[in-house]
């Protein structure tokens, strides 16, 4: 595990968040999918790599379908792989799926809830739907 | 003499890719929260390096220490590309060294091996702070607050109290504090006062001629944590 993107695979790039619990749960859905889910489908790389303009970074996001999971509306994955020159198939944010749990308690930067996981794991499931959607177009590298 | 408060910053790896950026983030939380929490505060690495005004120019008024997951030292290469010099540059792998393998990214699957590296990047880190702070205090005359203060994006963890010399007393995360012990087998009577103390000690200033009721006091409310009690929770 690490920054190398093997060909085909999805990138899932999360949020670096780390004041609040949104970030934690961007990075935990995506490493469901990257290390469970989908382990040989969809690798992930380091934020802060592409955005230091790193040459094999910007490379991987330029020629592999992009999924970003952003915990705030300031959306920097999102943002950042849009700079760097890659596609964004998706964005998802971490927000939106908390309005479906009104009043849930899904825990801290540091450490998810039973609840904080069950925000997760649906997270995880619209990764994966949006994998399967972009392997089955033939969308998985440019 | 100044009396402008100094906190220093601290701006950890992303490296959501390697388990020593996870190592990192959890380990500046626990300073944050747990070890220096009046002396410091985080920014966000990505939205620092992305351009976020307010948080570039924190990093250029104040002492900033990186804690980067690996060699490629994101963290450092944008806090000087964008703000100037580092107080200190710490890297995760040069502190644990072997340590790190076999830790894992997700905190769904830490254990006892990531428990640890967490804490000995976190004393460091602290260490690191005491040494800024001391410089920075030496040459500005500059304190951090003694309390009310917190972090750029959420508030200290609770600390739990003690009864000292007649006076309530609180240690940020005590509880945590406790855990910690209890994970490292430190048992809950008469032979274990003298190493919750010296724990304590790293996070809580005791005076020397307070230390025998601090001994006490720990003890007690060590018992009554490992008895399931809620006073140091």
């Amino acid at each position: 595990m690490g920054n190398e993107c093997v060909d085909n695979a999805v990138l899932v790039i999360p949020c670096s968040g780390i004041g609040k619990v949104h970030g934690l749960i961007s990075r935990e859905a995506t490493y469901l999918v990257t290390d469970e889910l989908a382990p040989e489908q969809t690798e992930t790389m380091c934020l802060a790599l592409l955005v230091k303009g790193d040459p094999g970074a910007v490379e991987a996001v330029r020629t592999h379908a992009c999924i970003a999971i952003d915990g705030c509306a300031k959306a920097c994955a999102e943002k950042n792989v849009q700079i760097a020159g890659g596609a964004v198939a998706k964005a998802i944010q971490v927000a939106e799926a908390f309005k479906n749990h009104r009043g849930a308690k899904p825990g801290s930067a540091t450490m998810l809830t039973d609840e904080g996981w069950a925000i997760t794991r649906e997270i995880a499931g619209s990764i994966i739907s949006e994998v399967e959607r972009l392997r089955a177009s033939e969308e998985v590298a440019r | 003499m100044s009396a402008e408060i100094t906190k220093v910053g601290i701006i950890c790896c992303s490296g959501e890719a390697i388990a020593e950026g996870t190592i990192s983030r959890l380990a500046t939380r626990r300073v944050l929260e747990l070890l220096r929490p009046n002396a410091t505060v985080t920014l966000c690495l990505p939205l620092f390096l992305a351009g976020n005004e307010g948080e570039r120019n924190f990093a250029k008024t104040h002492p900033t220490i990186t804690i980067d997951g690996c060699d490629k030292q994101c963290a450092k290469w944008g806090t000087e590309e964008h703000s100037g010099p580092v107080s200190a540059a710490l890297v995760v792998t040069d502190i644990l060294g072997t340590q790190a393998t076999g830790c894992h990214r997700s905190s769904r699957q830490a254990s006892q091996p990531e428990k640890e590296a967490v804490w000995a990047v976190a004393e460091r880190i602290a260490a690191e702070v005491d040494s800024v702070m001391a410089e920075t205090e030496l040459r500005d005359g500059a304190t951090a607050q003694a309390d009310g203060a917190h972090c750029s994006c959420s508030s200290p963890i609770p600390g739990g109290k003690l009864a000292i010399a007649g006076a309530a007393v609180t240690i940020p995360g005590l509880s945590l504090i406790f855990e910690q012990c209890a994970e490292r087998n430190i048992p809950a009577d008469i032979t274990g006062c003298a190493a919750l103390l010296d724990t304590v000690k790293i996070y809580h200033r005791v005076p020397p001629d307070e230390e025998g009721e601090y001994r006490s006091a720990l003890l007690a409310a060590y018992q009554d944590f490992r008895n399931g009690g809620k006073a140091a929770r």
